[in-house]
């Protein structure tokens, strides 16, 4: 057997978009273009072309059974490499060659149809993933109970909660065996609960020497998985090896980086935040918090006009994409009259209560009363440890005033609390 | 130890192994074996449709009898009735629902063949599979409600008292060349409609004037003596004139006629084929 699992060489994915991006969604619009193009001079339609290069020139080598994270930042080309490896898309140029059965959780449940039963579901969505129905036969059993559904396999699937309808599918996908798993965090749909299940099934995986690819946007699930990564920028690769020093390149590169749902463009922003960091009590430099830790953060701006009464806002974002927690001048009652210029904020954040998880920082400056965005930037990850809330417990921990009373005196307790 | 032996064989099928992913080059590019080795998929696929058609729906597989029965009904009423149009000397409805058969079949194949591709974008933008298999299914499954369709026929044949010939053993050969014909068009229409959605407006008119243009609710005789050769092209013309030649022992169709169009289905289904694997390649990217 060979030893290579994947091999990637010169790997690239080009994307034809028109002016402005735009393409010709209908027949008119195409004839429409077409025949103003007549009458344009020659070689100016061309000039509207524009080649955008999601993936380029990717090469590289995954032996059997390593688990390699694939990170980089929203449009660094992540999902279409595994688009690709999945067979979704053809590339436009290079090749790769893969050994062995894949797996590619890109979004789980697609194929399901809402009338079937979730019984004929399992056939339907197992068959659309390549299992023969003699596999399906055997493994149906095990499916279902994988699942948990038994009660309603033979309930139409548009009667199922969201939540039943993701686990009945990943039972699915779980016992498809493969021995190349592609993995799209950023893709897959799913709460923590079900992440946290994707991630034990490819630890499960990983065991019995797969071979794992998977993108992700946590570094902290990349880092308990992967001990190699490999960092895309701007569709290239950028960094391939240990996965500690890849993250340090990530995460530089990350931070001050714009907020990708900013409907204004970052050079339009009359202010911008030009460094960013994280401290302790005692000013030193710090990722990793310990829980009831305080934390310190340094902002520094650069104006590039006046702006008045701006409201600086610093928002923790969970992994999975929660907002935990927000701190806004404004909110705090401090008034910042006007900025030019470049400056500095600092705010020193309560005892953390948040649960052990992975944090983003997100930045934000707003017009007074929460109005129009001014500026809307990453400012970098930190980690909240704690031996054990993590969130199972929910999204933060404060200690609650508990009373014991022994039982000769309930009764006298309770009917005080009736009346 | 027994399931993990059968598991490691089944690892080991040599389709599963070494997987080259490079762009296609050339037209004949078409590793049209991929959709042997989904064949299971493809019966899935028909089979999903089956199910889902006439789901939640009160007389559910009924409306595959009812349908061609009530557009049986209104041709007799507003055709044979009204218009007076001869029907070569069959009462009009068994001479309509003959027809009737052969085309509801091949519309709803052609239609669902050319829409399909879009109905299961989801599918396309996120799993791999051959994309062939898509319009295949299509094709495939509304022969279900032929089959079904066709037993009404044969009750109807039976009221009417009139006895099917023995040429009826060559219909599965006019229905094949319905079938095959969908499948051209079809992989033609798929593509296209993934790219524009016009075409999704546009097939219903498109099957209405290929409707008129074959004989569904008038004779053959009543076309034009100049225009049949041009008629005769249509290869609608000769599965329905077939399928009255093998149930009702009307005149034969124009078999030289007929190898004419059988070979142009031909070339569109090949060259169907190879413009669709051509296509093939950007669906995911813009559908």
């Amino acid at each position: 057997m060979n030893d290579i699992a994947i091999y990637v060489e010169q790997l690239g994915k080009r994307y034809r978009l028109g002016a402005n991006g735009q393409q010709h969604n209908t027949l008119r619009d195409l004839l429409a273009d077409s025949f103003q193009s007549l009458f344009r001079r020659n070689g100016k339609s061309s000039a509207r072309r524009q080649d955008f290069w999601a993936l380029r020139e990717a090469s590289f080598t995954i032996q059997r059974g390593e688990s390699v994270g694939i990170i980089g930042l929203n449009g660094a080309g992540k999902s279409t490499l595994l688009k690709i490896l999945s067979r979704i898309v053809e590339p436009t140029t290079g090749m790769a060659r893969i050994d062995g059965r894949v797996g590619a959780l890109l979004e789980v449940g697609t194929g399901f149809h809402w009338e079937l039963t979730g019984r004929e579901n399992v056939y339907l969505y197992g068959s659309i993933l390549g299992m023969s129905k003699r596999e399906m036969d055997r493994k149906f059993e095990a499916i279902v109970e994988f699942s948990g559904i038994a009660d309603f396999i033979d309930t139409p699937v548009k009667r199922y909660s969201s939540g039943m309808y993701v686990r009945l599918a990943f039972a699915v996908a779980a016992h498809l065996q493969p021995e190349i798993l592609l993995i799209d965090e950023v893709l897959s749909v799913g709460d923590l609960p079900f992440q946290r299940k994707c991630m034990e099934f490819a630890k499960g995986l990983q065991q019995a020497d797969a071979t794992i690819l998977f993108v992700s946007h946590n570094m902290f699930s990349i880092k308990t998985m992967c001990s190699r990564v490999i960092y895309l920028k701007h569709g290239q690769i950028q960094f391939d090896g240990p996965t500690d020093e890849g993250i340090k390149h990530y995460e530089e590169d990350c931070s001050l980086s714009t907020l990708s749902w900013t409907e204004s463009k970052p050079e339009d922003w009359p202010i911008r935040i030009t460094d960013f960091a994280l401290f302790d009590e005692d000013d030193q430099a710090k990722k990793v918090f310990e829980y009831g830790e305080r934390m310190r953060l340094r902002l520094c701006y650069q104006a590039r006009q006046l702006v008045e009464n701006p409201n600086f806002i610093v928002a923790f974002i969970r992994s999975d994409g929660v907002a935990c927690c927000n701190f806004s001048t404004e909110v705090d009652g401090v008034i910042i009259e006007r900025v030019d210029g470049d400056g500095m904020i600092e705010l020193m954040i309560p005892p953390l209560k948040l649960v052990a998880e992975l944090y983003t920082i997100h930045i934000l400056i707003r017009e007074k009363g929460f109005q129009k965005v001014l500026c809307a930037q990453i400012g970098s990850t930190f980690h909240v440890r704690h031996h054990l809330l993590d969130t199972h417990f929910g999204v933060f921990h404060e200690q609650a005033q508990w009373v014991w009373t022994n039982n000769q005196i309930v009764d006298k307790k309770m009917a005080v609390v009736h009346k | 130890m027994a399931a993990n032996m059968l598991e490691a064989t089944e690892l080991k099928k040599p389709h599963q192994r070494v997987i080259e992913i490079r762009p296609k080059k050339g037209l004949f590019d078409l590793d049209l074996y991929a959709v042997w080795r989904y064949r299971e998929l493809l019966y899935f696929l028909v089979w999903r449709e089956i199910k889902i058609r006439y789901k939640q729906a009160a007389i559910g597989i009924g409306w595959a009898i009812l349908q061609p029965v009530i557009a049986m009904l209104i041709f007799t009423a507003i055709f044979g009735y009204f218009a007076r149009i001869p029907s070569d000397g069959v009462p009009y409805a068994v001479f309509a629902f003959t027809a009737i058969l052969p085309w509801t079949y091949f519309s709803e194949a052609f239609r669902r063949g050319g829409t399909g591709l879009v109905d299961d974008a989801d599918l396309i933008r996120k799993i791999y599979f051959p994309r062939l298999i898509i319009p295949l299914a299509m094709v495939v499954a509304p022969l279900v409600d032929f089959l079904l369709s066709f037993v009404v026929l044969l009750v109807l044949l039976a009221w009417y008292g009139i006895m099917p010939t023995a040429n009826i053993v060559f219909l599965p050969f006019f229905l094949l060349v319905a079938m095959v014909l969908a499948l051209a068009v079809a992989l033609w229409l798929g593509p296209i409609n993934v790219r524009f959605r016009d075409i999704k407006h546009t097939l219903p008119f498109l099957i209405q004037i290929w409707m008129y243009a074959s004989p569904v609710v008038y004779p053959l005789s009543m076309v034009p003596e100049r225009w049949k050769l041009l008629y005769n092209l249509n290869p609608m013309v000769g599965v329905i004139e077939g399928f009255r030649w093998a149930l009702l022992g009307k005149a034969s169709p124009d078999f030289l006629a007929m190898d004419v169009s059988l070979f142009l289905i031909v070339l569109v289904l090949l060259g169907g084929i190879v413009y669709f694997k051509r296509m093939e390649r950007f669906f995911a990217d813009v559908i």
